[in-house]
Parts: C-alpha cells; structure tokens; sequence
C-alpha cells in the first residue's frame, strides 16, 4: 500500500540549488533547535539536574508570547523583553519549590521530579487554556529572504541569529564577569566552590532561573513560525536532549554546534532517504554518542554523570 | 538552613493540600438521577487530538441538550459518562471504567482511529455497543464485531473520492490532461489514520495509470516538514493529496509557502483540511485548498425538508452554544451520530439492552437525503467485510473559499462552482485573493 516507500528521484530536478537549499533550511531549523537547547544544557552543566520539564517551560513561554499578542497585539519580538524575564522568575520558583529540596536525593528521585513537574505543567494549561491550537500571525511569518535562488525564512533567520547571539553572551558570561565564574566553578566543583565561598545555592538558583530564561526566548521566537498547545513541548524537548547530550552537557558552544548537526542531519535525510525516518536516523547518532562518547563533542569528560559531584 | 527548609516546606506543603482539595471538589461525578439514561462517551479530551475530540464531543452535547429539551430518550433525560482518552492505552483503561464501573450499555466516541479500535476492542467483550461517530480506518470494522457500529464512511472512501476527483475532473477539465499523464504526489501522516486513508488513494492513482512521484509517510509530531517540501518541489507533481492531521496540515501549507513549492491542484482527506482551524492559521493561503470528508456547507435544495431545518437548527443551536463557532465536518458528526442514536435506535431498541440497540440498528433505514450530510444511513449486515459501517456514507469534495467550506463535487450537492487551478504562491502574494 505504498508504506513509506519511495520511488526513484529519476525524472526530478536536484541539481546543486536544491541540495544547498537543503543545507540552508537544516541550517536554520538546527539554529531552532540551538536556541531551545542553550537553556537545558546551561541548567544541567550547573546543577546536574536533567530538566525534563524543559519542554513545559518553552510551552509556558510560547502561551506567554500568545496572549501578549492577541491582548495587546505585542510582537513576538518585543514581547521577549517581557516574557524573558517572566521566565526567569518562573525558573527561580520552580529550582526553589521543586529541585531546591531535593539536591542531596538520588538522581533517579529527581528525574521524577522534574517528570512530575513536567506532566503537571502540561494538564493544568490543558485545563485552563484548553487543547486549542493558537498561532500568531505576523506580517513576517512566512517571509521569505531570497539569495541567488536560495530561499531563507526570515522568522527562521531570526532564531538562527538569537541562537548565534546568546552563545556569544554566556561566551562573554563566563569568561569576563565573576558570575560565570562562579557558574563554571560550580559546575566543576560544587564542594570547592563553596570553599572558595561561592554562594552554591543561590549559583543553581540563578543557573535555573537563567537557563529557564533562555528557553524563554527560545518561546518568543518560535511563536512566528510554530503553533502552541499544552503538549507542544513533547515535541521539542525530546530533540533538545539529543543536542545536548551530541553537543556535551554543559558546553554552550556544543548546544550550538549540536543543534546545526542535528537540523543538517535531519534535512538531508528526509530529503535523501525518507522522511518517516528522518529523526530515526539523528537518535541511532544520540544512541552511539551515548554509547562511545557521552560526554559530547565539546562536553568535560565525566560531565555527563547525573547528580552532584 | 533547616529553619528555611521547615518554612518552604509547610507552604509547598499547604499549597498542595489546597490545590488538592480543590481539584477534588471538580473531579467528584455528578451523582445521575435514578431515571437518567447513561450513555458513555470517549473521546480525546486531553493530548494531541484533544482538538478534534472535543469539537466532535460538541456536536454530541448539542444533540444531547436538544434532545433533553425535547423529552428525552423514552422519556428519560440523557447524561454522558464521560471519558478522556489522549491516546490508545487510555481508551482501554477508559472503556473498562465506563463498562464495570459506571456500567454503561453504549458507548459513544471517539474521532480517532487508532483509539476506536482498542476501545471497540473491549466493549464487544463485554457485549456493550460501541457507536462510532469519527474513526474512519477501514480495519476497525473489519473484526467481525457485533456490537459495533460506525455511522459514517471508510477511510479508503476518502481517500478513494479525492483520487476520483483528480482523475476525473482536475486532470481532464483543468489541466487538460489525461489521468495518465498527470503526476501526483501523496503525503500522510504515519498513523492508522494515515495510512488507511494515505494508502487507499495511492492505490486508487495507480489504478487511473496516474505517475506517482512520490508516497511517503512522515510523523505527525514532526517540527519540520522542509525536506519533504523540497523534495515535492525537484520532482514537479501536477497535483497533490495529503492526509494530514492539524499541526502538521498547517506546517506543511506554511513551509510550502515559504520554499515556494506550487501544484495546480491540492486536496486534503480529512482532519486538518476540513476543520476551521486551517483558515485560522494561514489565512487566505487556505483558498482554493480542496477537501474530501463528509459534507458540510451543501447545497440544501437535495435534502429532505426535515434535514434541511435539522440543519438550520442545529448550526444555530451550536453557535449559540459556542459563540465564535461554525460546526465543521467533525462537530456535526458528533452530532449527527448521536442523534440517530437518541431518535431512531434507542426508542426503537425500547432501552439500553445491547442485543435489542443491535437489532434496531441492523434495522435502521434511512433514505440519502434525509440526514444533514446528506446520505443516509444503512449498517451493513453480520457477515459483511465492513459489518457495522453506514454503507450510505460517503464523502464529497469541499474547497475553501473566503476561508468557509463549500461543497463542489458532486453536482447534487454542491453549493459552489469550484475555482481551479490553485494560485501560484506568487500569484496570492501579488493579491489574488
């Protein structure tokens, strides 16, 4: 019955443009997914917390975006001003009344933690925003920017250059300011920093809040292109973990260049193979990632062990 | 630090009691009335097809408040049991809980597909009807169950009538082509939905000698759809057919846009194309987009002059209920199902006896034109390949025209004159409405 089978390309036009068309969109969907990936592995670089409510947080931040939009008729890209730090807050409540208490319990407790959070914040926007799917439509939407031929959505675009600004940010972070300092002591060395009278409790709290701020503008740029609903999360979140784990947990620069690899990998093989087993293909890589090298490309070795240190 | 963590955990601890008891107070049934005719109802409530479930589940409720106003069933007042079902594993457990606890006799659900036939499943073991108002994959009638019946058409059939449609009035009359000359291209979503339906009208292309390029499935949780619009875009098809559910419908339309990939005709088969949620999120891009589904917006002149104030009574009724809502073909088979249930087959069953509402719907015979989609309806009989489907049910081509829905295939209901080939992407930018 035609099962995902597909026929030959004999008789179709792929010449050179398409291929590079190909690139370019995988290129910009991995900067989507960079720019939702920064904030997950920022949290678990510090606090070695796997965040799976991560999806939800983005969710939160999309409705956030959404009802700026249809009661104020706020841009999605002003509305980041607001939401960002929205999201910051959101965070620190969450690190202080869910993860805080439980720091010192078995890693598996707090998986469920964060599980239990995450299906929480799924049912009760369910029961307050309902399963309708809301999108916002901008006049930018689905513009388009055409180079010699190539075709580059500009929301896209858009997302690509915050992912490319904010590695640079938390580059600048943690190299010149005593507060990513402090971040990469922790996340090294919980026990030393707090000799070196790092404030220990008050880093996870800002790393969380932080981390979650991220995912915020993660939310607000991809209300232009995408729909939210209360399960919309699921969708990305999962990708999120591949290009963390691919990138190294805790490596700003590994969500960047893991998110890119990820949406370049994933283009190509819906274009080439086929696209019901376009994801297959990018997990079989996390598979072997987590297999050969888990703590990433960019990622301490040792990194990747969940808990404290 | 432990003074602190004393005072964070009494408030979490007391915010959760409150949290708790006030969802208790929500969650607690309803109590029915001794003389209350309980009927269940499963549908997706909750998760990703909660969209459509709960439109489906409107057009029930008006059927049910209607019928209520009316008297009731046998003079009964009708209440649901209701049951959220987000995916398969749920409509068991959920169809178990309707059956040995709240002890329903019917069950009324469920849009989905892949839910029907688990949920279906457990009823006919427990000899409890299981009335099926939306799932359309043809295997689910196909078991030889007894006690269950679905009141509109097969999967196959929808994507059979698109098919028709391409070879028989797109390629000849727009494109003045001949079906065997013309390209298609077939994309659908990788559940049991989708590869029914997907799967029936790449068959029946093939059977027209139509080149299909291409007929794959994709994952309807998929964030991005560009590499199978790029790869449409090399290979040129004429005209497309795509089995999509909303979220994806809606990013597909949206990336073709974007990647400028055009053909001169595109149909959906149901879900996303024939809800008003694709409107809603592109606009004016979803003009001249066709559909094949159930009717809705057709032309009444066919219709027996019951259904037609049917009709007009219960679009008025639903807009009432919902304001800033128009049924589309999911509510109004919510409605039509649960009318046939509430008027013809329960009264004539004379109660919830599941042997007798079996026989009174083997019995059933209502004549095309007397329903407000337009067919009518006949179960077919123990024994055939698709026992318990309306054998009269059948879908029709719909296209998009100042984002409502018109009929315009066949002749006999269609209300408006289809507009075809569709507009180039350039073309609707340079407003061509």
């Amino acid at each position: 019955m035609g099962r995902g089978r597909s026929l030959s390309l004999e008789g179709s036009a792929i010449d050179t443009l398409t291929i590079i068309q190909v690139l370019v969109s995988g290129i910009l969907l991995g900067g989507i997914y960079a720019v939702i990936s920064i904030g997950l592995t920022m949290i678990f670089g510090v606090t070695r917390i796997i965040n799976f409510a991560h999806g939800e947080f983005l969710m939160l931040a999309m409705y956030g975006t959404f009802w700026l939009f249809t009661f104020y008729g706020m841009d999605p890209y002003v509305s980041l001003l607001i939401v960002t730090p929205a999201m910051f807050l959101v965070g620190l409540l969450a690190q202080w009344s869910v993860i805080q208490p439980i720091l010192g319990a078995a890693p598996l407790m707090q998986i469920f933690a964060t599980v239990g959070l995450s299906v929480a914040m799924q049912n009760a926007a369910l029961l307050v925003w309902h399963a309708d799917y809301r999108t916002v439509r901008t006049s930018y939407s689905t513009s388009v920017l055409e180079v010699g031929g190539l075709l580059v959505s500009i929301p896209r675009l858009a997302a690509f250059g915050v992912a490319v600004l904010m590695a640079v940010g938390f580059f600048l972070l943690f190299k010149y300011t005593y507060l990513g300092k402090a971040l990469r002591a922790v996340a090294q060395d919980r026990r030393s920093a707090m000799l070196m009278g790092i404030n220990v409790e008050r880093i996870y709290l800002l790393s969380f809040g932080i981390g979650t701020a991220c995912v915020g503008v993660a939310g607000a740029m991809l209300m232009p292109m995408y729909y939210t609903f209360p399960t919309v999360g699921t969708y990305f979140v999962l990708t999120a973990f591949v290009v963390v784990v691919l990138g190294g947990m805790g490596s700003m620069t590994g969500a960047c260049v893991g998110g890119l690899i990820i949406g370049v990998i994933e283009a190509f093989s819906g274009f080439l193979i086929a696209p019901a087993l376009k994801e297959a293909v990018y997990f079989v890589i996390f598979i072997l990632m987590l297999l050969f090298r888990p703590w990433g490309l960019f990622g301490q070795r040792g990194a990747e062990e969940v808990g404290l240190k | 630090m432990a003074r602190r963590g004393m005072k964070r955990r009494t408030f979490l601890r007391t915010a959760g009691a409150a949290l708790g008891a006030a969802a208790l107070s929500q969650a607690l049934p309803r109590r029915a009335a001794a003389a209350d005719m309980k009927i269940g109802a499963l549908f997706p409530l909750s998760g990703p097809m909660a969209l459509l479930g709960e439109d489906m589940f409107r057009g029930a409720e008006v059927a049910r408040m209607m019928i209520n106003e009316q008297g009731g069933v046998l003079g009964n007042k009708v209440v649901w049991a209701k049951a959220d079902a987000p995916d398969a594993t749920a409509a068991t457990s959920e169809a178990e809980r309707l059956i040995n606890v709240e002890k329903v006799k019917v069950i009324a659900g469920s849009y989905s597909s892949a839910l029907a036939f688990a949920a279906s499943e457990v009823a006919e073991r427990n000899k409890v009807v299981y009335w099926e108002f939306g799932a359309t994959a043809d295997s689910i009638t196909q078991r030889g169950f007894k006690y269950l019946f679905r009141v509109l058409q097969l999967g196959s059939n929808l994507g059979d009538v698109a098919a028709d449609y391409m070879a028989q009035v797109v390629g000849p009359t727009f494109l003045k082509m001949d079906p065997k000359q013309m390209k298609v291209g077939l994309i659908y979503e990788d559940t049991l939905y989708g590869t029914t339906t997907g799967g029936a009208a790449v068959a029946r292309c093939k059977e027209y000698g139509m080149n299909v390029v291409l007929a794959e499935t994709y994952s309807q949780k998929a964030v991005d759809l560009s590499s199978i619009v790029l790869k449409l875009r090399s290979l040129r098809p004429e005209v497309m057919i795509a089995t999509q559910y909303i979220s994806d419908g809606i990013l597909f339309w949206r990336q073709a846009k974007e990647l400028n990939f055009n053909v001169k005709a595109f149909s959906g088969t149901g879900a996303a194309h024939g809800l008003p949620d694709f409107p809603k999120a592109v606009g004016d891009d979803a003009n001249y987009v066709l559909n094949s589904d159930p009717a809705v917006g057709l032309n009444t002149a066919n219709l027996t002059p019951r259904a037609q104030q049917e009709l007009k009574v219960f679009r008025e009724r639903f807009s009432k209920e919902y304001p800033g809502r128009t049924p589309a073909v999911h509510a109004t088979l919510g409605y039509l199902g649960s009318m046939v249930l509430f008027k013809h087959v329960i009264p004539a069953a004379g109660g919830l006896d599941p042997d007798k509402i079996r026989e009174a719907a083997n019995q059933l015979d209502i004549a095309d034109g007397d329903t407000i989609m337009g067919w009518g309806i006949k179960f077919a009989p123990p024994g055939h390949k698709n026992a318990g489907t309306n054998l009269r049910a059948y879908s029709v081509i719909m296209q998009w025209q100042e984002q409502q829905l018109y009929v315009v295939h066949p002749e006999k209901w269609a209300m408006r004159k289809v507009v075809l080939p569709l507009p180039t992407w350039e073309e609707r930018r340079a407003g061509k409405k």
